[in-house]
């Protein structure tokens, strides 16, 4: 069943052209990954379907109704990229607020959230502005998804958490899923995707560059391996199947491969290597993929 | 349950402004009261008047004053300036805290993706501001009525006194209503709030200067405060009604303005 659905969006701010034609659906049970650039529209389309901005052309729906209507955002958990309080509230005053604006649907969660979250009485009985960022940032992770919403949808959500918490709450968001619930997951960071996600968008200055599998994103990731070998590396490495670069230089060398990476480790393992450094793969390193796909 | 969720949010931050403000207008009245029986105010203006050329003695004591009598500078008491500038901060204050003030405090996008339609916040807030502006205009007539009490002047009567409320509250409600306008198009609470009370001082000297100044007589229709006629209800008794149509056709036309705009801006 489809849960959320955009359909040739397109929005202006001035003379800044934020979304182009943007189409894509999430379905019920499904986190869906929408990865770009900070600036890249991932927020404008957000905000649209959490009915703050208005698309110049094109559809948002949410559970089958237009995103804006309020009724449906009764059913819907939001998490904005730059969250803020109000700074004067208690944390556990404004989760109660908050609470209050669904009455139908009871912060069944809260307490779950609030644990693995590692949210402790304290930090609940202080007021907002004395919080760190990270705490602010859990608090609207509850406030998101307290009521255990149908639809979730969280502009960078993992913002200021620490990596334990990061893994608990990805692990958070797999069982919401598996429970039925769709989730749009907005992230400029690749590996928090390629974790979490069943499919992906790629946005890139407001333009949808594919909609796929994240298995298939990650056979468009061009990776890059820095290796250094005791003797000189010899140039056939650069012919190693899924090397689609390679800069060798004595002993030191530099491979971007594509795809299948055992072939390379293969290679490499028949060398006597110094030093093997495999970088975490970076958003700009499938922008990569992308182009040495096209022939950019 | 959302509507009353927003009001009691809404009491929890105002609360303490609006008690202050209506404390303040109360005591503001109340000393009004007492010095106009404690002095001679009335003898000592008579004096000052001698002085001033004739057209203007005239102008002066029956244009702005409604007489020296007691009752005319009670009255004069509600057309004060302190009078004004409390009556109109609560209004802009809270025309602007309610879209911009939001927006600039940051909170605007995590409120408006709740289950909360923009016309029923709108709505909450308009509710929430003319009750605050009633009870602001209540305790004004409370002061009034309790320093006429306390000091044997001559009561006005509660017909009176509630007309002059209504009439000040009407004067607020528009100011609340065209500062809400601007406030549906803005995103900074405080430069709203700037506008308004520009445009309120310079209704507040429009309306002084025409008043006094025969030439200049033709900018009254158009400023708020001409509408606002403390003279006409306690000292002329005469009838309000056309100063109650023009104030409320202005609130109306704000709120409604300020509702088409918020219902249609992208946020925050």
């Amino acid at each position: 069943m489809t849960a959320l659905e955009v359909a040739g969006l397109t929005k202006r701010y001035g003379t800044v052209r934020a979304l182009h034609d943007v189409s894509f659906s999430v379905s019920a049970g499904e986190i869906f990954g929408y990865l770009g650039p900070n600036g890249a529209g991932k927020t404008t389309t957000l905000r649209i379907l959490a009915g703050l901005a208005h698309p110049d052309t094109g559809t948002a729906r949410l559970l089958g109704a237009p995103a804006g209507r309020a009724a449906v955002r009764e059913r819907v958990g939001y998490l904005p990229g730059e969250l803020r309080l109000y700074g004067s509230m208690t944390a556990s005053a404004i989760l109660e607020r908050f609470a209050r604006f669904r009455p139908h649907r009871p912060p069944v969660l809260r307490q779950l959230l609030l644990d693995v979250l590692g949210l402790s009485p304290a930090d609940l009985a202080r007021r907002i502005k004395l919080l760190s960022h990270g705490t602010k940032q859990k608090i609207g992770l509850v406030i998101a998804m307290q009521h255990d919403p149908d639809v979730l949808l969280l502009d960078e959500p993992t913002n200021g958490l620490d990596p334990l918490v990061q893994r608990a709450f990805r692990t958070v968001l797999q069982e919401r899923a598996a429970a039925g619930r769709a989730v749009l997951l907005s992230s400029h960071i690749l590996s928090e995707v390629e974790a979490t996600c069943h499919r992906v968008a790629v946005l890139r200055a407001g333009e949808m560059l594919a909609v796929e599998a994240v298995e298939a994103l990650r056979a468009r990731i061009v990776r890059r391996l820095q290796l250094r070998a005791r003797t000189a590396l010899p140039n056939s490495l650069s012919n190693t199947p899924g090397v689609a670069k390679a800069e060798i230089n004595g002993c030191d060398a530099v491979l971007w491969i594509q795809g299948d990476l055992n072939p390379v480790l293969r290679a490499v393992a028949q060398l006597d290597v110094e030093r093997f450094v495999f970088a975490e793969p970076q958003l700009e390193d499938v922008f990569l993929g992308f182009f040495a796909g096209a022939g950019s | 349950m959302i509507v009353l969720n927003l009001l009691r949010h809404l009491a929890s931050r105002q609360g303490p402004f609006l008690a202050l403000c209506s404390a303040l207008f109360a005591l503001f009245h109340f000393l009004i009261c007492a010095a106009v029986s404690s002095a001679n105010v009335g003898a000592a203006l008579e004096a000052l008047m001698h002085s001033l050329p004739p057209l203007l003695q005239n102008l002066v004591t029956t244009q702005f004053f409604g007489g020296l009598s007691e009752r005319g500078l009670v009255a004069f008491g509600w057309n004060h300036p302190v009078s004004h500038a409390i009556g109109t901060a609560v209004a802009i204050v809270l025309a602007a805290r309610a879209v911009a003030g939001e927006i600039e405090s940051g909170a605007a996008e995590l409120l408006f993706s709740q289950p909360l339609a923009r016309g029923t916040y709108c709505g909450t807030h308009v509710l929430f501001a003319l009750l605050s502006l009633g009870l602001l205009s209540l305790a004004g007539v409370v002061g009034t009525s309790l320093g006429q009490a306390a000091f044997d002047m001559p009561l006005f009567g509660a017909g009176a006194l509630l007309t002059l409320a209504l009439d000040f509250f009407l004067l607020q409600s528009a100011w609340y209503g065209i500062a809400l306008a601007f406030s549906s198009y803005g995103h900074e609470g405080g430069r709203v709030a700037g506008i308004g009370f520009l445009l309120a001082v310079v209704s507040f000297f429009a309306q002084a200067i025409g008043r006094l100044w025969s030439a200049a007589a033709f900018v009254l229709p158009w400023t708020l405060h001409h509408y606002f006629s403390p003279q006409t209800i306690l000292v002329e008794n005469g009838s309000p009604w056309r100063l109650f149509l023009m104030l409320f056709a202005v609130t109306s036309a704000g709120i409604a303005l300020a509702a088409w705009r918020f219902r249609r801006r992208d946020l925050p």
